[in-house]
C-alpha cells in the first residue's frame, strides 16, 4: 500500500482574481440597497436582515462544523476542513455588518417603540430583555465570542501547517468543547433577538434549534458548492475526492431530515395545541401569498432533497448533489424571507428588489472575505495528523 | 503555547494482545461453560421482584387504579413516569447499534449487543405501564384499530395512539436488528459447543449460517437496512412520547422544544444505564479488554453532551417561560423552583445539570468508580425529570383551589421496583445464554481485520503495520 500523497497545488492561485470581483459586486449591491434606504427605509432594514441572517447562518454553521470535527476527531473531513475554518474565521469583520441593523431597530422591532410598550403589559413584562441597550450589548457578546472561537480555530490550524506541531490538535479540541457549549447558548439567543423578537408576543422554545437546523443544513450545501467551484478551477481535484462529496452528501441528507424534524415539531405542536397567541404567527405566514413560499421551501429543502439523496448512487454524482445544494440554499433564503418579511408586509406577499440587492451585496462581501482569507494560507491543513486517513478515503 | 499539549493518537479499540481466536474464546466462554452459583443467586432475586410485579399488577386489575396515588389534578403519576423512563433507557441501545453504525463508529462494537439487549428488555418494562394504567385492562385491545361491530375506532389524532404504533414498531425493529446481529455469533456458539442440546438450539437460531461470502453479503445488507430503519424509529418514539405532553395546553407541558429535548434526555439516561450494567458485567465476566476504559470515556462524552443538551433545553424552557409573559407558564416554573415539589426540582438540577459537568474532566471520565456513581445519579435524575414534568405540572394547575399534593402509594412503589425484576430476569438470561459482545463485529474493528496490515509478500499479519503512518508531504506544482 502506498502512502497517501498530495499531488495538487495547495496554494490558491494568485491569478484567479475572484476576490476583487466579489467585493466589487458586493459594493454595488450594497450601494444599490443603500439607495433603497432613502426610498423605503423599513423595507431596507427588513431586506438587510434577511440577507444578514442568511450569511451569518453559513458562518455559524461552519463554526459548529469545525468544532464538531475536532471533538469527534474526524478523519474524513480533514481535507476540506480549511473551507469551514475560513468561513468562521472572519466573524470579527462580519460582525461589523450588523451595525446597520442596530440603526434600524426602530423599523424592525416593534418593542423599541416606547408608546407601544407603554400600552402593552406583555411587552412591559419583556422589557428587561427586549430593550435597545441590552440588545446591543448582546450582539457585542455574540460576535465577540464567535470571533474569538472562529479566529482561534482558524489560526491554530494554520499554525499547525507551519510548525507541524500535532499537540495543537489537543488545543483545538479543548477550545471546541467549551466553545460548543457557549456557541449553543449564544446562537439560540441570537436567533431570538434577530428573528423571533420581530413578533415580540410570539415565542417558541425550539426557535434556537430551528435556526441552527436551518443553518447547518445550508452549510453543507455551501461546502459542496465551494468544492465544486475549486474543482472547476482545477484545484484540489485529487485531494478532495468523490468519496468526500459522498460523505458531505450523506451529512446533507441527514441534516435535511434533522431540519425537517425540528421545523415540523415546532409547527405540529403549535398547530395541535391551537393557542391563538401562538397560531397567529403561522396564520400570518400561511396566508396572503406567503403560503406559496412555505410550500416552496417544504419541497425545496425537505421533500425533493430527501427523495433524491435517499439512495446511495446520487450522493456521489456531482451534478445531482450540486443541484440539490443550490435548491437547498434557495429554499434557505426563501424560508428566512418567510420568517422575517410577514412582519413588515402582513397584508400579503410582495417581493421587493431590495431583498435581492442586499442579498447580492452582503453575499459579495461575505464570499469576497472568504476568498480573501482562503488564499492567504494553504487550502488544506497539510500537517494535520488526520490528513493521511482523510486522503485515503475510498 | 502549543508545546504544553501532547498529541494523542487514536488508541486501539481492543486492548491486550488478542487474536481473532482469543476474542471468540473470551466471549463464547460464558454461554458455553456451566452456570455459576452467583448467577443463580442473582436470577433468584430477579425472579422474586418479577413475582412482586405480577402480584402488583394482579391486584391492580382486581381493585383498579384507585390503589395508586393518583388524585384529581394529578391524573398521571408513576405509571407514566416509569413508562417514559424505561422507554428512554431503551434509546441508548438503538443509538449505539444503529446511529453509531451509520456514523461508522468502530467503538460501538464493544457494547452494541449488550445495549441492544437492554433496549429490548427496557421497552418490555415500559410497555407494561400504558397497558395497565388504562384501568380496564381487559379491553386494552381497543387501542388497536381492529374492525369491530361497534364501529368504534381509536382516536387517530391522539399522540397516545401514535405511541402504541411507535413503541410496537420500535420494539419489533429493535428485536429484528438484535437478532440479525446475533446470527453469525449463534453459528460460532453452535460450532464451539460440545452439548447436543445447545448445538441444536444454537443451530436453529443461527438459521443455517455457514459463513460463506453470500451469507455475509446478505447479512451486511440486512444489517444496513435495519440500521437505517431503526434510526428514524428511535427518534420518532421519544418524539411521540414528548407529544403526549407537548400537544396539550398544560403549562409546563406545551413547549415546542420537547421533541429533541426528550430524545436527548432519553439517550442521556440510556447511556447511563448501559454504563451501570457494563461496568458490572466487564468485571464479572472479565471483559476489560473489550469494554475498556477508552470505550467508557467515549460513553461518558456522549453522556456529557446529551446531559448538556438537556440542560440547554431547561435553560430555553425557563427563559421562554419568563419571556412568554403568560402568567400560568411563568407560574408553573416558579412553582417548580419554590413550590411543593421544589425538592424534586433541586434533585433534578443536581443530577442532570451539575453532575454531567464533572465529565468535562478527563480524569473523571476515565475513573471507573466515579463513572459508576455518575451513571446511577443520572438515572435518578432522569426519573425525577419525568416526575417534575408529569406530577409537578399537573398538581399545581390553573386554579389554586384545585391544587392537590400527589404522593405515591405502596403499590406505585412496588410496581416500579418490580419492573426491575422483569428487566433483570431477561437480562440475566441474555448474559447466561447469548454472546454478550458481537463477536464478529469486534473482530471487524481489530487491526487484524485491515488487509493493509498484512505483509504483501509473506501474507502474515504484521503488528508494525498497524502503527500510524506519518504523512509525507510531497508537493508537485
Amino acid at each position: 500500500m502506498s502512502k497517501p500523497k498530495i499531488t495538487d497545488t495547495l496554494d490558491f492561485p494568485s491569478d484567479l482574481n475572484i476576490t476583487k470581483s466579489l467585493f466589487g459586486v458586493g459594493t454595488v449591491g450594497l450601494l444599490a440597497t443603500g439607495v433603497g434606504y432613502f426610498l423605503d427605509h423599513d423595507q431596507f432594514f427588513f431586506s438587510y436582515l434577511v440577507s444578514f441572517s442568511f450569511f451569518s447562518s453559513i458562518a455559524l454553521g461552519s463554526l459548529f462544523f469545525v468544532m464538531v470535527q475536532h471533538l469527534t476527531r474526524s478523519e474524513w473531513s480533514a481535507v476540506l476542513r480549511r473551507i469551514p475554518e475560513t468561513f468562521s474565521s472572519y466573524f470579527w469583520i462580519w460582525g461589523l455588518f450588523i451595525i446597520p441593523l442596530l440603526f434600524g431597530m426602530h423599523s424592525l422591532y416593534h418593542w423599541t417603540h416606547a408608546d407601544a410598550v407603554a400600552a402593552d403589559p406583555v411587552l412591559q413584562g419583556k422589557e428587561p430583555y427586549l430593550n435597545t441597550t441590552f440588545f446591543i450589548i448582546r450582539q457585542v457578546i455574540y460576535f465577540a465570542l464567535w470571533s474569538f472561537l472562529g479566529y482561534r480555530l482558524y489560526s491554530k490550524s494554520v499554525e499547525m501547517d507551519e510548525t507541524g506541531d500535532w499537540g495543537l490538535q489537543t488545543l483545538l479540541r479543548r477550545t471546541s468543547g467549551p466553545g460548543l457549549f457557549f456557541f449553543a447558548i449564544t446562537l439560540a439567543f441570537a436567533s431570538f433577538d434577530w428573528i423571533m423578537s420581530l413578533d415580540p408576543h410570539w415565542y417558541s422554545t425550539i426557535f434556537g434549534v430551528y435556526y441552527f437546523a436551518m443553518s447547518f443544513q445550508g452549510l453543507f450545501a455551501v461546502l459542496i458548492l465551494v468544492i465544486f467551484f475549486l474543482w472547476n478551477n482545477n484545484l484540489l481535484t485529487n485531494t478532495i475526492q468523490k468519496s468526500h462529496i459522498y460523505d458531505l452528501g450523506v451529512q446533507m441528507f441527514g441534516f435535511t431530515v434533522f431540519y425537517a424534524y425540528i421545523a415540523f415539531s415546532q409547527f405540529l405542536l403549535i398547530y395541535y395545541a391551537n393557542i391563538p397567541e401562538e397560531t397567529v404567527w403561522y396564520l400570518e405566514r400561511l396566508s396572503g401569498g406567503y403560503e406559496y413560499l412555505a410550500w416552496f421551501y417544504l419541497f425545496g429543502r425537505f421533500v425533493i432533497p430527501f427523495v433524491i439523496l435517499l439512495p446511495k448512487g446520487p450522493k456521489s454524482k456531482p451534478k445531482v448533489v450540486g443541484s440539490v445544494a443550490v435548491l437547498i440554499l434557495v429554499s434557505h433564503l426563501v424560508e428566512l424571507y418567510w420568517l422575517v418579511m410577514p412582519v413588515l408586509n402582513h397584508h400579503g406577499f410582495h417581493l421587493n428588489w431590495m431583498t435581492i440587492t442586499s442579498f447580492i451585496g452582503l453575499g459579495g462581501i461575505f464570499l469576497g472575505l472568504f476568498f480573501y482569507k482562503f488564499k492567504q494560507n494553504k487550502m488544506v491543513p497539510i500537517n494535520d495528523p488526520k490528513l493521511g486517513d482523510s486522503l485515503n478515503k475510498h | 503555547m502549543s508545546t504544553d499539549y501532547q498529541y494523542v493518537p487514536e488508541p486501539a479499540l481492543v486492548k491486550g494482545d488478542h487474536s481473532f481466536g482469543s476474542i471468540t474464546d473470551l466471549i463464547a466462554k460464558t454461554p458455553l461453560s456451566p452456570t455459576p452459583k452467583l448467577w443463580y443467586l442473582a436470577f433468584g432475586l430477579a425472579n422474586i421482584l418479577l413475582i412482586t410485579l405480577l402480584g402488583a399488577i394482579g391486584y391492580l386489575i382486581w381493585d383498579g387504579i384507585g390503589i395508586w396515588g393518583l388524585n384529581n389534578p394529578a391524573g398521571w403519576g408513576w405509571a407514566i413516569i416509569n413508562f417514559v423512563w424505561w422507554v428512554g433507557i431503551g434509546h441508548a441501545g438503538t443509538l449505539i447499534s444503529a446511529i453509531l453504525f451509520l456514523f461508522r463508529q468502530g467503538w460501538r462494537t464493544a457494547i452494541n449487543r449488550f445495549a441492544e439487549a437492554m433496549t429490548i428488555f427496557a421497552v418490555m418494562c415500559a410497555g407494561i405501564f400504558p397497558a395497565i394504567h388504562v384501568g380496564r385492562i381487559w379491553v386494552i385491545y381497543w387501542v388497536f384499530p381492529i374492525p369491530n361491530q361497534m364501529a368504534a375506532w381509536p382516536n387517530f389524532s391522539s399522540p397516545l395512539l401514535w405511541d402504541v404504533f411507535a413503541v410496537s414498531t420500535y420494539f419489533t425493529v429493535s428485536l429484528l436488528f438484535w437478532y440479525v446481529g446475533l446470527i453469525p455469533d449463534f453459528a460460532t456458539l453452535r460450532d464451539k459447543t460440545k452439548s447436543k442440546v445447545a448445538k441444536i438450539t444454537y443451530g436453529i437460531a443461527s438459521l443455517g449460517w455457514t459463513g460463506s461470502f453470500r451469507n455475509w453479503w446478505n447479512y451486511e445488507k440486512a444489517y444496513m437496512i435495519l440500521a437505517g430503519l431503526a434510526t428514524p424509529l428511535v427518534l420518532s418514539v421519544h418524539t411521540i412520547v414528548s407529544f403526549d405532553f407537548a400537544v396539550s395546553v398544560i403549562p409546563g407541558w406545551h413547549s415546542t422544544i420537547f421533541p429533541p429535548y426528550f430524545v436527548a434526555g432519553a439517550i442521556y439516561s440510556g447511556f447511563a444505564m448501559v454504563l451501570t450494567l457494563m461496568l458490572i458485567a466487564r468485571k464479572i465476566y472479565g471483559l476489560e479488554d473489550i469494554m475498556n476504559i477508552d470505550i467508557m470515556e467515549k460513553m461518558n462524552l456522549v453522556m456529557m453532551i446529551t446531559g448538556n443538551l438537556v440542560a440547554f433545553a431547561y435553560l430555553m424552557e425557563g427563559f421562554i417561560a419568563w419571556y412568554s409573559g403568560y402568567i400560568y407558564e411563568q407560574g408553573i416554573f416558579w412553582l417548580y423552583v419554590v413550590g411543593p415539589y421544589a425538592w424534586g426540582f433541586w434533585i433534578l438540577m443536581f443530577c442532570n445539570v451539575v453532575t454531567p459537568q464533572f465529565l468535562w474532566f478527563k480524569k473523571i471520565r476515565r475513573n471507573v468508580a466515579i463513572t459508576f456513581v455518575i451513571s446511577i445519579i443520572v438515572n435518578i435524575g432522569m426519573w425525577f425529570e419525568r416526575f417534575m414534568i408529569s406530577v409537578a405540572s399537573l398538581s399545581t394547575d390553573f386554579m389554586p383551589s384545585a391544587w392537590d399534593y400527589y404522593s405515591p402509594t405502596f403499590w406505585d412503589i412496588i410496581t416500579y421496583i418490580g419492573t426491575f425484576g422483569l428487566f433483570f430476569t431477561f437480562f440475566l438470561l441474555f448474559l447466561r445464554f447469548m454472546p454478550m459482545v458481537a463477536i464478529a463485529e469486534v473482530k471487524g474493528v481489530m487491526p487484524q481485520a485491515d488487509p493493509h496490515n498484512y505483509d504483501e509478500e509473506t501474507n502474515e499479519f504484521d503488528i508494525e503495520k498497524t502503527k500510524p503512518v506519518v504523512v509525507q508531504q510531497e508537493q508537485t506544482v
